[in-house]
């Protein structure tokens, strides 16, 4: 051995530990990040969010966490690994190595080891995304729409994570070869990161900053939009959840620092409260990161359950097991073959309603956007024709729901939901209907809304005036309503699955259109911006069992048992998403917890040993480390869970300032969630802790 | 060999600073093995730190042979610090995963001046300090006195003008303090070796032929030890300390 690089990889060879951990960090972030990317860039998926999306919204907040926990995770990886390479470091500076030398030895195995690591990770990470799907398609569900394909573009996001990563590796090894007091390079191992006294009113305040950056951070962009009229940029509403951001990190710093009930526990809780308080900040970030990770992972986790629960819900509740509307001029199957399909499943139809319907257009405030200074506004503009709606006279309601409606010439009711909620889309109002074939004009009073989950969004009006308002529409304005029962209603689905094919097969072109597709709002589109974006968004009776079908196309059939059995099917894509993005959070704070609880039991074996030598106990040395991984663990945990489960009760209460039926009992479903994956962090803790107590020989 | 002129040194905590080195002038000759002792808090391991070159100076000059010390850049100072000067530490700071051989052999390796004539230089080093037994074996299988003189050998690979070892007895037992004071004493009649060590154990002291004592950042004595029999020197050290202790 003649040569410096020659030592070099000797003894690299003897620290395998060290480089293995942290290439496995980079690798496993790598890995992570990248059937991330692949999953959420995949073809499959940018089909199924809608862009600019609530759901593909999420899907990027919950990414940005993923790759500040993996970034995170690799930085701590890195600088564990520097810490212990710095004895080392000193000893080479000391005997008169030149910091040149050291550097380019240092960089020759970083640039192998980082390449190599990122590289694996970045291959794998695909296949890795790959065979979760197969796995979820061959066990949970499989669609038409489901073979996952690639976009080549998510490989560049994964060579930008892998370049970062690397780029932190490069500028911490580069900074610990910097240092230029030798001395403190030969002491680093040995050094602690004490954090500053932290006062008693971080934790009271940081919860009060948590609950006040969170209602601010979900009220503000509803106050810009509705008060101000200004569609502010993403970035200054993100900005007002920031104080829930500083309430967590005070929370944790005082949970860390000062406990909750230190007094009580006081010399009890010493040993591993103190060497918890010396390790401070790293503690404290690690903890943050996990909590805000373990949040983002219960946020998709979440969205199954509410959905499906609520979905289920929904279902049972509509007041008609068979409902389907359609529009005149297509040549759907009649009454009489619909019961002649009905025989042929052996299925008894117990009863039958049809009644017309026709699109009539309404008045209404149009929001008119515009481009200015502050970036885009918006103002009310009054218009006779806004939009169209669908309108049935009082009798033809009465007779599909059983009610007794009467309402005077002149009086128009809109239908909202069961609840009497508008959801947001449909405030069940207008002053002026129009006859869009005719132009005839009719000035119109808004009464109480009536409610109807099926008939939700449609208009009710005196029997006469519809005979007015309807007269001379072609059959393109038209259409009729179905509302039918039957026996046994759960054993019908075949009956159900077919009558769905005929009433797609039996559609023209013409009503191949998406839900929102609007005739009025189109003709509106066409006179002032040339176009209408509905016209570029198309659904397809080829496509008949995707969940973007199922969910968009405007003359859906609600058959409940169709949609009950097929509801996994339909939302696949959605839930298996999700399902995947929750995996991949939960799998970094796992590593996270793993790590730091490694380090710590690293950092501490001297204290362990000396508290050995003082007669500490097997029992008292297991309490201790016990306390800190638990801690480690546990705080962060009730952190993000706890935060997750109000924030999504205040979303679920402030959507309309109640809790509905199926929100708790969505809720209800969540809790259950959330007491399964804490059966597994137990799990994990339990292990990581067995892992500490070898390290430390307890 | 080194000579130390007017060396002053301070830190500075939050506001408050603290001059740790007051003006220190003194003289290592060629051959001599010189100790520093000192109450905690006086300068010593500061001194050590500053000659050699981990630390910057406020001011002073620390002149090794006709190098100036503190005015030399980085690379430089790397040159001395392999070519010029040998480092033993109290906590022997060994290389766990080198051989004895292999950490005896290091600061060659970095000089890149791995010979044969180097190779015996490190057999006779091991045959010296009585390590030959164990030259093939890891730090972790070794004893802390043979942690040591593997050490001092490490520090002579390179033929240094100076010796600086800090507080070397510090994590021994008197038998293996005896063993690495006996190295330190071969090192300087067989090697013809400088040795400036700092240490606060007047019997490590006493072999020394001259013994630099301060205080608060200044020499306050600077014993020779001329023809004195070692028991009576470091009675005489230990009467000056005791004398300290009463200030």
């Amino acid at each position: 051995m003649k040569q410096f690089s020659e030592v070099y990889d000797l003894l690299r060879r003897k620290n395998r530990k060290q480089y293995t951990l942290l290439a496995g960090c980079l690798f496993f972030s790598v890995l992570l990040i990248t059937a991330y990317v692949c999953m959420m860039r995949s073809p499959t998926i940018l089909n199924v969010l809608p862009e600019g999306g609530d759901s593909r919204k999420q899907v990027m907040m919950i990414f940005i966490l993923a790759v500040i926990g993996c970034g995170v995770f690799t930085i701590y990886a890195a600088g564990l690994f520097f810490r212990q390479k710095s004895r080392e470091t000193g000893v080479f500076l000391a005997l008169g190595t030149r910091r040149s030398q050291l550097r380019k030895e240092l960089m020759r195995e970083l640039t192998f080891l980082s390449v190599s690591s990122c590289a694996a990770g970045a291959i794998l990470g695909a296949p890795l995304a790959w065979c979760l799907w197969q796995l979820f398609r061959i066990c949970v569900v499989d669609t038409e729409e489901m073979p996952l394909s690639f976009n080549p573009q998510a490989y560049l996001f994964a060579l930008a994570f892998s370049v970062f990563v690397i780029a932190i590796l490069f500028v911490l090894g580069s900074r610990s070869i910097k240092r230029t007091n030798i001395i403190e390079i030969v002491q680093q191992s040995h050094k602690s990161e004490p954090i500053r006294n932290v006062p008693h009113w971080f934790g009271p305040v940081g919860i009060l900053l948590l609950i006040v950056g969170a209602f601010f951070g979900y009220s503000m962009p509803s106050f810009f939009v509705l008060v101000l009229h200004w569609y502010a940029p993403d970035a200054l509403s993100a900005i007002f959840y920031l104080p829930a951001l500083v309430g967590i990190y005070m929370l944790l710093l005082h949970t860390v620092v000062n406990g909750w009930n230190r007094k009580k526990h006081r010399y009890k809780d010493l040993i591993a409260t103190s060497m918890m308080k010396f390790q401070g900040r790293q503690t404290v970030n690690n903890m943050l990161v996990m909590a805000l990770l373990i949040a983002g992972a219960y946020f998709g986790s979440f969205y199954t359950p509410m959905l499906g629960t609520g979905a289920m819900m929904a279902y049972d509740a509509r007041p008609v097991d068979y409902a389907y509307h359609y529009r005149a001029d297509q040549q759907l199957p009649t009454e009489k073959e619909v019961k002649t399909l009905a025989k042929e499943y052996n299925v008894t139809i117990t009863s039958w309603a049809e009644i017309p319907m026709a699109r009539l257009a309404v008045d209404g405030d149009a929001h008119v956007e515009k481009e200015g200074a502050m970036g885009v506004t918006w103002e009310n503009q009054y218009m006779e024709t806004l939009c169209s709606n669908l309108f049935l006279s009082e009798s033809a309601y009465n007779t599909l729901t059983g009610e007794q409606v009467d309402l005077k010439p002149g009086q128009i009711a809109g239908i909202m939901d069961s609840t009497g909620d508008g959801q947001g889309v449909f405030d069940g109002s207008a002053t002026l209907v129009t006859n869009y074939v005719t132009g005839e004009q009719y000035p119109v009073t808004t009464v109480d809304p009536l409610k109807n989950d099926i008939l939700f969004g449609r208009f009710v009006v005196d029997d006469a005036d519809y005979d007015k308002m309807t007269a001379d529409l072609s059959d393109d304005w038209k259409e009729y309503m179905v509302f039918f029962n039957v026996e046994n209603c759960e054993e019908t689905y075949n009956f159900a699955k077919a009558l769905f094919n005929c009433i797609v097969d039996a559609s023209g072109p013409e009503v191949e259109v998406y839900d929102g597709w609007d005739p009025v709002e189109r003709d509106i589109a066409l006179e002032t911006e040339g176009s209408y974006f509905l016209d570029s968004y198309k659904v397809s009776y080829d496509q008949r069992n995707s969940s973007e079908f199922r969910l968009y196309w405007q003359y859906m059939p609600q058959f409940r048992v169709l949609d009950k059995a097929d509801f996994v099917k339909t939302t696949a894509v959605f839930l298996i998403l999700f399902i995947f993005i929750a995996i991949i959070c939960f799998a970094a704070v796992f590593v996270i917890a793993f790590t730091r609880c490694m380090t710590i039991a690293l950092t501490n074996k001297q204290v362990y040993d000396d508290m050995r030598k003082l007669g500490a106990s097997r029992a008292y040395l297991y309490a201790s480390v016990r306390r800190q991984v638990s801690r480690v663990f546990f705080v962060p945990a009730l952190t993000g869970t706890g935060l997750i489960y109000a924030f999504y009760a205040m979303i679920m209460y402030f959507n309309d300032n109640r809790f509905t039926a199926q929100e708790l009992a969505g809720m209800a479903v969540c809790l259950i969630l959330v007491v399964a994956v804490s059966a597994l962090l137990y799990a994990v803790y339990r292990f990581t802790l067995r892992r500490v107590c070898r390290m430390l020989e307890i | 060999m080194l000579t130390v002129q007017d060396l002053h040194k301070s830190y500075q905590v939050g506001k408050t600073t603290y001059e740790v080195l007051k003006g220190i002038s003194l003289q290592v000759k060629r051959g001599e093995f010189v100790a520093v002792m000192g109450p905690s808090g006086s300068g010593k391991t500061t001194l050590l730190n500053c000659i050699s070159c981990y630390i910057p100076v406020n001011s002073g000059s620390i002149l090794l042979g006709d190098t100036e010390l503190a005015k030399l850049d980085e690379d430089s100072l790397a040159a001395v610090r392999n070519q010029k000067l040998g480092f033993v530490f109290q906590d022997f700071l060994l290389l766990d995963g080198l051989t004895v051989r292999q950490n005896i052999l290091l600061p060659a390796i970095i000089g890149s001046n791995v010979s044969a004539t180097t190779e015996d230089r490190a057999d006779q080093l091991c045959e010296i300090f009585g390590i030959s037994a164990i030259e093939h074996k890891y730090p972790a299988e070794i004893s802390g006195g043979e942690k040591q003189r593997t050490a001092v050998a490490r520090a002579l690979i390179n033929q240094p003008l100076l010796i600086l070892a800090d507080e070397p007895t510090g994590n021994l037992d008197s038998k293996s303090s005896r063993a690495v004071i006996r190295s330190f004493e071969q090192a300087k009649t067989s090697l013809d070796a400088t040795i400036f060590m700092v240490t606060h154990d007047s019997f490590a002291a006493s072999f020394c032929d001259k013994v630099i004592i301060l205080q608060d950042g200044m020499v306050r004595h600077t014993l020779e030890r001329g023809m004195m029999d070692r028991e009576a020197f470091q009675d005489q050290l230990l009467d000056i300390i005791r004398e300290l202790g009463k200030e």
